[in-house]
């Protein structure tokens, strides 16, 4: 593996020569392969989007979707073959790597739509620039991102800092609602994708030319004022395209799921538990709410108000937090994901037989009532101010402020006393009670945090989604908030919700492929645990739990010996 | 009070539980040799294994569906051997594959990074088989490759029943569970393998190439889950791709709880699984419906108390 790997530097790094009139092969390539077209005939489900058929040629140089976005980069491509600038190579890469991205999600979909016969020239031309791109990229390698010291007066620092951010929510809304509702709309996967790609390759271009390094040490120094602004920018999503019923729900489960996956971060990412059982949390949690909530099916009669039902939510969760967190006092390592993944088991088993009366067993619990506060019920429509929100919108607010509250404690636990107490027993637990912290109740006590955050999140996703069934709570589950979490990063929010994110709006827009949605899920699993074990947000200072250790490798890095043993 | 106290059922249902609980017993403890060996060498809980072993029956049922002629799946004597033979092929190529592809770059990777992979190795077999083994999305029929009927023992009032294919599943889980002891013990490659476990450094310094011994312990544990995987297809007459996880987890169970690392502990182990199971949906609270809690609950009260296990060494430093 390693020697074909170098090989393949050597043979890459030989074409150093050639490489302006790489740079310009690629862009021109990228250029004519946008302009060609992509789609020899109109398909069965529809014309392919974006005026990929030769019906191109009747409307020239309209260019929309991915066809534009590449039509940039390969503008972009030849304004930096022309010009040098600090990070140009970089800025190479990631231009090369999303035109190889866009391309090949579209060549894939053009030819499982069509064949062979359906794919038509403009593709593979965009692609071949795409690879002389990145190759042109690698040939002259070697270079430091930049950094720029740039200061501006804080009041000039503000408004950019307001721009940037308006920039994101606009990002963010166009990546949501990209390609349309997956069931709907025919093609909503390969143009969600190719904007996935654009929007990576952007991303990597601002990276490469250390201005996104220069965004956060801005949004550093103004601490505060950015947090802020994002919370606001947050609350505006409502305002923009992606302000339908359809995507505030989307957006409110992503939240939720965003709001666990921070509360596992504490106890795995922080205190390096793996807990295997952790969507139990949220299943209590939900199940609490349920059973408070005033539905026909609950086993209480009664209805509580919301806040107060979050309260008894934390407080059941955390005591189960306790309890199972209880055998980190005597076990280590798998032996102890082991345990937390028998508890889980034990949740779903259950739940699902009914226990007690407490859960609906198979027919779940069903018509739960709305969120109602002020003579306002939480799932319909509001008008404000003119303005007319779609229904769901309150949920969405609401979600959108406990992802923000569960953030404040994440972050304030994380450079507390706990947390770095957290910290160390991860590094080296033995280390840690040397150094006289109290490991034992530092560990129940992330059990337990974690736990309080997944139950009020429970709270939510019951009144959010009306029924709670232990359908939702099972092994898989927790599997995938634990691959949220390491896809993003151990120990990072952006991680988290990043991770979050993307695992559970990846099936909402690749609905044709919901049959390959879990074998690609766990080779995703194999394949960053391989090549990315640090997630895509890896933590800044400190060396997380999955990062390659630097102690010398005690077998079979070394070559193996030549004879057989005697 | 356990509802078996206040109201205990009849003889002969009890034994019939037992017999039950033995036959599901001898099966997990066939799973459990995997866990077992590969945990004593390289400490990686191969949560795959058990797919490994769902892998086995599904690679049993495609040998006899698509290779067999009419001729040979009617004759037991023929299809029996060829079926145990193409499952546990089958187990064992995946089982090499998995330890080439997902586990050996990471050999070195801190001990959350190879669990969580295993865990995608699991839900990847899972899923490859659902979505590419023919009709694989619902139970499929596994066809009756040993003799049909069981044998009957009058007790009491009643009488209890093994199948013969049952019967066959005790037999050669014993079977083989004793040669792989003998195997382990007096064998070259065996004692390679116990010395990899004890020290993989000073092993590595004797001679002894550590991948080589890996792989054949991939090759051996897929082995038992394959043959386990065909044997399991033809005592039930139906296998789904839900039967790798369950089984697994039971499987790692009674690995712990005979102390891993242990082949003797693996099979005693699988025996005690197998009989809380029957008995403890049997006799204790909420019946069937929860016989699964109860090994789970056994399997909590084996780590936090005894992680060790029954035949284990005394605790080793995990970290």
């Amino acid at each position: 593996m390693t020697s074909v790997r170098m090989r393949l530097g050597q043979a890459v790094r030989a074409l150093a020569p050639r490489v302006r009139e790489l740079r310009f092969a690629g862009g021109l390539l990228v250029l004519l392969g946008t302009l060609l077209p992509w789609a020899t005939r109109v398909f069965e489900r529809g014309p392919y989007p974006d005026k990929s058929t030769l019906q191109f040629f009747t409307a020239p140089f309209a260019l929309t979707g991915f066809r534009w976005h590449l039509f940039l980069i390969a503008i972009a491509t030849l304004a930096l073959a022309i010009w040098t600038l600090p990070g140009r190579n970089r800025m190479l890469s990631a231009l090369g790597w999303s035109t190889i991205a866009i391309a090949g999600v579209n060549i894939a979909y053009l030819f499982s739509e069509g064949g062979l016969g359906g794919l038509a020239i403009g593709a593979p031309v965009t692609l071949l620039g795409g690879i002389a791109i990145v190759l042109a990229a690698h040939a002259a390698s070697g270079e430091p991102v930049p950094v720029w010291d740039w200061r501006l007066p804080w009041w000039a620092e503000w408004l950019l800092l307001l721009v940037i951010f308006a920039g994101l929510l606009f990002l963010v809304a166009s990546l949501l609602t990209a390609g349309g509702i997956g069931v709907t709309s025919p093609f909503s996967g390969a143009i969600f994708l190719s904007f996935l790609g654009a929007a990576g390759g952007l991303l990597g271009v601002l990276h490469g030319a250390g201005l996104l390094g220069w965004i956060t040490a801005m949004s550093e120094r103004h601490r505060v004022f950015s947090v802020l602004v994002l919370l606001f920018v947050a609350l505006a999503l409502p305002l923009t395209s992606a302000g339908t019923e359809y995507w505030m729900t989307v957006a409110s489960n992503i939240g939720i799921y965003a709001a666990t996956a921070i509360g596992l971060n504490i106890v795995v990412g922080l205190a390096g538990l793996l807990d295997l059982g952790y969507v139990a949390f949220l299943g209590i949690g939900s199940f609490v709410a349920a059973n408070l909530s005033g539905a026909a099916a609950a086993k209480f009669g009664i209805d509580l108000p919301f806040p107060v039902v979050v309260v008894i939510c934390a407080v059941v969760a955390g005591v189960f937090g306790a309890i199972v967190g209880s055998p980190t006092l005597r076990v280590r390592g798998d032996y102890l994901a082991i345990v937390t993944l028998a508890f889980g088991e034990i949740f779903v088993r259950s739940s699902q037989n009914n226990i007690a009366g407490l859960t609906g067993g198979p027919n779940a619990i069903p018509n739960i009532p709305a969120v109602e506060a002020f003579g306002t019920n939480f799932s319909s429509a509001v008008e404000i101010g003119g303005i007319k929100l779609p229904g769901g919108v309150l949920y969405y607010i609401l979600i959108v402020l406990l992802v923000a509250g569960v953030m404040l404690v994440f972050a304030n636990l994380k450079s507390s006393r706990l947390g770095r107490a957290w910290i160390a027993i991860r590094e080296d637990e033995d280390a840690a009670r040397a150094m006289g912290i109290r490991t034992g109740s530092a560990k129940i006590l992330a059990f337990m945090i974690g736990a309080i955050l997944a139950g009020i999140a429970g709270a939510f996703f019951a009144h959010k989604t009306a029924t709670v069934s232990y359908e939702s709570f099972r092994f898989l589950e927790s599997i995938t908030l634990l691959a949220a979490v390491i896809l993003g990063g151990m120990g990072t929010i952006p991680g988290a919700l990043l991770g979050a994110s993307l695992l559970f709006v990846l099936p909402e827009k690749l609905r044709e492929f919901a049959d390959y949605r879990l074998l690609i899920f766990g080779l995703a699993l194999i394949v960053i645990m391989r090549f990315r074990p640090q997630g895509l947000v890896p933590d800044r200072h400190r060396r997380a739990e999955l990062a390659p250790e630097d102690e010398p490798p005690s077998l079979a890095a070394t070559p193996p010996p030549e004879k057989v043993p005697t | 009070m356990p509802p078996c106290l206040v109201d205990p059922p009849p003889l002969e249902v009890l034994l019939q539980q037992v017999a039950n609980g033995i036959v599901l017993g001898s099966l997990i403890g066939l799973i459990a040799l995997g866990y077992t060996m590969v945990y004593g060498i390289i400490q990686l809980i191969n949560f795959a294994h058990g797919e490994i072993f769902m892998v086995g029956a599904y690679g049993g049922l495609a040998t006899f569906t698509y290779l067999l002629p009419t001729f040979v799946q009617q004759r037991w004597y023929f299809a029996l051997p060829l079926v145990l033979i193409g499952g546990a092929l089958i187990a064992v190529i995946v089982a090499v594959l998995m330890e080439r592809f997902a586990y050996r770059p990471l050999r070195h990777a801190p001990r959350l990074a190879p669990l969580i992979t295993a865990l995608g190795v699991s839900v990847f077999l899972q899923e490859a088989i659902r979505v590419f083994y023919p009709n694989a999305t619902s139970a499929l029929p596994f066809p009756s490759i040993f003799v049909d009927g069981g044998a009957s023992i009058p007790v009491g009032g009643g009488a209890i029943t093994v199948p013969w294919s049952a019967v066959l599943l005790i037999v050669v889980a014993l079977g083989l569970g004793i040669a792989l002891q003998i195997y382990v013990d007096r064998s070259r490659m065996g004692r390679a393998m116990r010395a990899t476990s004890s020290d993989p450094d000073v092993a590595r310094l004797m001679g002894i190439n550590p991948n080589r011994v890996i792989v054949l312990t991939f090759v051996l544990g897929g082995a038992l889950a394959g043959v386990g995987g065909v044997l399991y297809g033809g005592y039930l007459s139906n296998i789904n791709i839900d039967i790798g996880f369950q089984n697994g987890i039971f499987a790692f169970t009674a690995a712990v709880l005979g102390g891993i690392g242990s082949i003797k502990g693996a099979l005693i182990g699988g025996l005690a699984i197998g009989l809380v199971k029957t008995l403890g949906g049997q006799c204790l609270w909420g019946g069937t419906q929860y016989d699964y809690v109860w090994i789970f609950v056994l399997l909590i009260v084996v780590l936090v108390f005894r992680p060790q296990g029954i035949f284990g060494e005394t605790e080793r430093v995990r970290a």
